[in-house]
């Protein structure tokens, strides 16, 4: 036993030193686990970069985009951060406001956003709208918007994100105050009987979907894709809603900081081509925000496209996200 | 008379066969190297271990189908003997009776034990607060106030000093002449009983190698260790 | 006022608490655009009462359940028995999302309790969101816990005692009272503030099992502050009255259930002369029957990750899972030493300076540390050593620290009472020999510590291992941990591949627990 610890003692010290030991200038990029990890689209960026740039790309990862904020905030000036990845257009105004980053200074065409991007801090690099997930085998009929979900009582059980701990959480909250506006309390009075529970995060709510705890989960219009190409399942839909859907938007910024501005910046600018994109659709089961010389994948054209996008700017949830979230507090927390 | 009439005991690795016989009223002195059964002899009298073949009997009687608790025996170990929670008094009551619902004639004769062995006043103290010699006298006292007709005595003192250990083995020579209890007690040191103990038992790979007056089982029981040293540990 | 020489544990003890309170300083300094007050609103308030009462009753059940189990697997032998015990030792290290979703297969919607039920005629539909999800998880998790740690003090009772038990003729409720019932209150108030602290804080599982935001605990804002509002000084007041709360709790509880001065022996024990009472053997075969029935499915349930075991045996889980065992390996031993240090604080305290409230309050710092949220903790610890350190060595610095910390009150429990119990043996005896210091660490306590120091290792080092906490904040290729691997794996809809990861996990717990048990159970 004492020997194995030993011995893992050392590989992770030895490990740990190689990191240190680099003569190419090294790229660090900050994003969260799941971009980076075995089926995220973080190996191929990484590789492809690297054919290019004669660098090495790094990748140091949080938990999720809330984690990376924060941890950019403790570092502050001394962070090692230069380029940061994944996080949202919800935290965009706050991560704006850190003064850690910099104008990214290119320019912005040919875009498949659904809105126009007026940001000069941050580009995004995949979006998605946010929406209702089901299983079409159980749940034949589902309702058909917002208000169908809401106001009728007898509408399947749904299963959200806490709005205070979660991204797609908070989008929905969002999507409810976009839709409702000054009403949206009634609102979440009339639909909380047939919420199953709010969860810390995305994959507690989607794991309890797919234990059958709910009919509905909060999640993307692009998840029933991940479900078609890898498990070959047909059954998961996404609803589309009459009232439109919430955008989601993951974007990246350069720092302040970076002692390789060029380099950075030949990253942001690698984010918006080609080999980036393409890498998105089933890498990080979200759209790529340009068009790809390689067409899209059949379950992702096959996704639903709403025709309406709901978004506050980051300013405006900057702004109010507190006062939603005490309103929606008032009218679930009973 | 206890009788122990080849009483067989295995294990993996031990086995004994004891054959003894211990008049009443008598002290009886196991002593030997450690290991060598005089533990096994004890917890085969109290019953805390059960012979394969053999008989046990005293004055007539078998004890062998008894219960510990049943049997005409009270043990005092080497340490341990205390409920740690439990005031002295009430340590000495379990030996009248476990549900510790004394009448009060019980807790004087309690009391009365408590004199006997030197502790007059010691009743509400607890274990904790008392020297290693004294905790062993209350548990003497617990022994002695049960009235069983045999005492037995786990190599009882050995923790204790030399000279303290003299004095206790006084107060066990005086107390079971005074109440002709039989007591048979193992003891790493054999000298120090010699003079009180009418019989002395060599025990050694589980089995009696002599029994008999003092001086001649020490004799034994030296020759024996100066060719093979065994010193206690 | 004559001067004395701080015992080293004393400074220990003063180096873990101004670390603690310089965290916090560090967070509340870095508040950054406004001065944030904290204000309890009713909301805060509802969820303060609401976070005390579930946690009051999860840990009374766990209590209540592990004590029975405890007592009822002391008096029963059958065959596979320590591979139950080490399973025991294993369900209070499962990552939070792993506990849900066993929770959800057994006792959910469409899960086997509704099955069996949907087969047997039954109509209804299962609902157990709120209080009953959220005390099944809690007793799921905590109760084998309870079971094990009173388990292993019950075979610490002198087999002295059990042989005078027998021959006085104790019944089996004089056995309890004078034998079982020292143990039990030497250790309950140790374990019930550890088993409060533990559901006053556990977060996942309240907010996925509690059905909607009034079932939440104060990590949630804690949790908020840090992560969405980015307001460092909110979260450190929020973390502070947490703290605060838990030490009240902690105090309270000792308070009621003083701990009487331990008399315990490393022997082994013979049989229980209690084991053959009828009335017994029925209430024990009952207890371990619910027990188990209880314990079993949800642990069985785990087993659903085997089918993908070998999806996700590869290259990146081989370094994860040797990257887990080296910060287990780091944060273990530094909460053995740190238990060590505070153990031999508390004995001198108490024995040496005959100062037993010193005593007490070293007693309670490990506890107290539980109550600290570890992502507030590492924040605050990373703004103190960022001036110093390169961030990438900062994380690697904290991570082994702050699990370390995190197992301490845990190590603490094994060690503690040894020491305790080494002076009381021979503590006048080496004061006669003169003893002191280095040599009769060497001479005295270490024969009787090696083996619960053993066992303390092992389950810091499965409690570290099981760990997510601060890998959530200072992840990274080269930081990757297997639970940080599984929660990798959820956020790529993996679900299967984070089951079969949360089954190794609780393997490698199971083979840490099944050694920490050999350990403690050995004959000395």
């Amino acid at each position: 036993m004492l020997n194995r610890l030993v011995f893992a003692l050392t590989a992770f010290c030895l490990f740990a030193g190689t990191a240190a030991a680099q003569t190419k200038p090294i790229l660090m990029v900050y994003t969260y686990g799941s971009f980076a990890g075995k089926y995220g689209p973080g190996k191929a960026v990484k590789e492809r970069f690297e054919a290019k740039c004669n660098c090495e790309l790094n990748w140091i990862t949080a938990e999720d985009a809330g984690s990376l904020l924060g941890r950019l905030r403790l570092e502050g000036k001394d962070t090692k951060a230069d380029v940061v990845l994944g996080l949202d257009m919800n935290l965009a105004a706050e991560a704006k406001s850190s003064d850690l980053f910099a104008p990214h200074g290119l320019e912005l065409k040919n875009l498949s956003l659904p809105i126009t991007w007026a940001s000069d801090t941050f580009i995004p690099f995949d979006w998605g709208y946010l929406a209702f997930v089901y299983d079409s085998t159980k749940l034949p009929e589902p309702p058909k918007g917002l208000k169908e979900l809401v106001e009728n009582p007898n509408g399947p059980k749904i299963v959200l994100q806490d709005p205070r701990t979660s991204a797609p959480g908070l989008g929905f909250l969002l999507w409810m105050q976009k839709v409702y506006g000054d009403q949206s309390d009634k609102a979440w009075a009339q639909l909380k009987p047939r919420i199953v529970t709010f969860t810390k995060g995305w994959s507690e709510a989607y794991g309890l979907f797919l234990k059958g705890e709910a009919d509905m989960v909060m999640s993307y219009t692009t998840s029933p894709a991940y479900h078609v190409m890898i498990e070959k399942k047909n059954q998961y839909k996404a609803a589309p809603f009459a009232e439109g859907h919430y955008l989601h938007i993951e974007i990246a910024g350069m720092t302040q900081t970076t002692k390789q501005p060029e380099l950075a910046k030949a990253f942001m600018n690698f984010i918006l081509s080609d080999d980036f994109q393409s890498a998105m659709p089933e890498g990080n089961w979200m759209m790529p925000v340009k068009a790809t010389s390689k067409e899209l994948p059949q379950a992702f054209r096959d996704a639903i496209q709403p025709s309406t996008a709901l978004l506050f700017t980051p300013e405006e949830v900057q702004k109010n996200r507190r006062s939603f979230t005490d309103r929606w507090l008032n009218a679930t927390a009973q | 008379m206890l009788l122990i009439d080849q009483c067989r005991l295995t294990w993996p690795d031990f086995s004994a066969d004891y054959s003894l016989k211990v008049e009443d009223g008598a002290l009886c002195a196991l002593i030997g190297s450690s290991g060598g059964g005089k533990t096994t002899l004890l917890h085969l009298i109290a019953g805390f271990e059960t012979p394969q073949s053999g008989t046990l009997t005293f004055r007539g009687s078998d004890l062998l189908p008894l219960q510990p608790s049943q049997r005409p025996v009270a043990i005092v170990f080497q340490d341990h003997n205390l409920f740690p929670h439990l005031s002295v008094a009430r340590n000495v009551a379990l030996g009248l009776r476990p549900s510790l619902r004394l009448e009060k004639a019980e807790w004087a004769l309690v009391s009365e034990m408590l004199e006997a062995v030197g502790l007059t006043g010691y009743d509400h103290r607890k274990p904790g607060e008392m020297s290693g010699g004294q905790r062993q006298r209350v548990a003497l006292a617990r022994a002695m106030v049960s009235k069983r007709p045999i005492i037995l005595l786990d190599e009882p003192f050995s923790s204790l000093d030399p000279q303290l250990r003299r004095s206790m083995i006084q107060l066990v020579d005086e107390l079971r002449k005074r109440q002709s209890i039989t007591v048979i007690m193992s003891i790493h040191t054999p000298e120090e009983v010699a003079d009180v103990a009418e019989q002395m038992v060599l025990i050694d790979h589980g089995r009696v190698i002599q029994a008999g007056s003092p001086p001649e089982v020490l004799r034994t029981f030296h020759s024996r260790s100066s060719t093979a040293p065994d010193l206690p540990v | 006022m004559r001067f004395r020489r701080p015992h080293p544990g004393s400074l220990v003890a003063v180096a873990i608490v101004a670390l603690l309170a310089a965290g916090f300083f560090a967070l509340l300094r870095a508040g950054g655009h406004e001065a944030s007050f904290l204000s309890i609103g009713p909301y805060l308030l509802r969820l303060l009462l609401f976070s005390l009462a579930q946690a009051g009753l999860s840990m009374v059940l766990s209590l209540a359940l592990g004590s029975a189990l405890a007592l009822a697997l002391a008096r029963r032998n059958f065959p596979g028995k320590d591979i139950l015990l080490s399973a025991l030792g294993t369900t209070m290290i499962m990552p939070a999302i792993v506990a849900v979703f066993a929770v959800f297969t057994v006792y959910g919607r469409n899960g086997w309790l509704a099955e069996i039920l949907k087969a047997l005629g039954w109509p209804g539909d299962i609902n157990i969101f709120g209080y009953p999800g959220i005390l099944i998880a809690h007793v799921f998790l905590n109760a084998p816990f309870v079971a094990k740690i009173i388990l292993d003090a019950l075979h610490l009772i002198p087999a002295e005692q059990w042989r005078l038990a027998s021959a006085l003729g104790f019944s089996s409720g004089q056995i309890f009272r004078h034998l079982d019932w020292p143990v039990f209150r030497a250790e309950l108030p140790g374990l019930a503030s550890l088993v409060f602290l533990l559901c006053f804080k556990s977060f996942a599982i309240v907010l996925a099992l509690g059905g909607g935001p009034s079932r939440a605990t104060l990590e949630v804002a804690i949790y908020e502050a840090l992560k969405v509002d980015l307001d460092f000084a909110r979260a450190a007041w929020i973390a502070l009255i947490q703290v605060a709360i838990c030490l009240t709790a902690t105090l309270a509880l000792h308070g009621v259930l003083a701990r009487p001065p331990v008399a315990t022996t490393s022997r082994t024990t013979i049989s229980r002369p209690d084991a053959p009472n009828p009335p017994l053997m029925i209430l024990d075969g009952f207890v371990l029957t619910a027990g188990l029935l209880f314990i079993a499915p949800l642990a069985l349930s785990i087993f659903t990750g085997l089918g993908h075991i070998t999806a996700v045996l590869d290259e990146d889980l081989l370094f994860a899972l040797l990257t887990s065992l080296a910060i287990a390996a780091m944060a273990s031993t530094l909460a053995c030493s740190l238990a060590l240090a505070l153990g031999a604080a508390v004995r001198t305290h108490r024995v040496g300076f005959g100062s037993p409230r010193w005593a007490a309050v070293f007693d309670l710092i490990p506890n107290a540390l539980l109550a600290v949220p570890p992502f507030a903790l590492t924040a605050g610890l990373f703004l103190l050593i960022r001036p110093f350190v390169d961030s990438a060595v900062g994380g690697l610095i904290l991570l082994p620290v702050v699990n370390g910390l995190g197992a301490l009150p845990f190590a603490y429990r094994y060690v503690a009472p040894r020491l305790l119990l080494a002076e009381e043996r021979y503590g006048r005896l080496s004061s006669s020999l003169g003893l002191t210091g280095l040599t009769r660490a060497q001479i005295v306590d270490w024969p009787l510590l090696r083996r619960p120091l053993g066992s303390a290792f092992a389950l810091a080092a499965a409690l570290s291992f099981g760990d997510f906490g601060i890998i959530a904040l200072f992840g990274g290729p080269e930081l990757r941990t297997l639970p940080y691997l599984l929660y990798e794996r959820l956020g790529a809809y993996r679900f299967e591949e984070a089951s079969a990861i949360g089954l190794l996990i609780l393997f490698v717990a199971f083979m840490l627990a099944h050694m920490s048990g050999r350990w403690s159970h050995a004959p000395d």
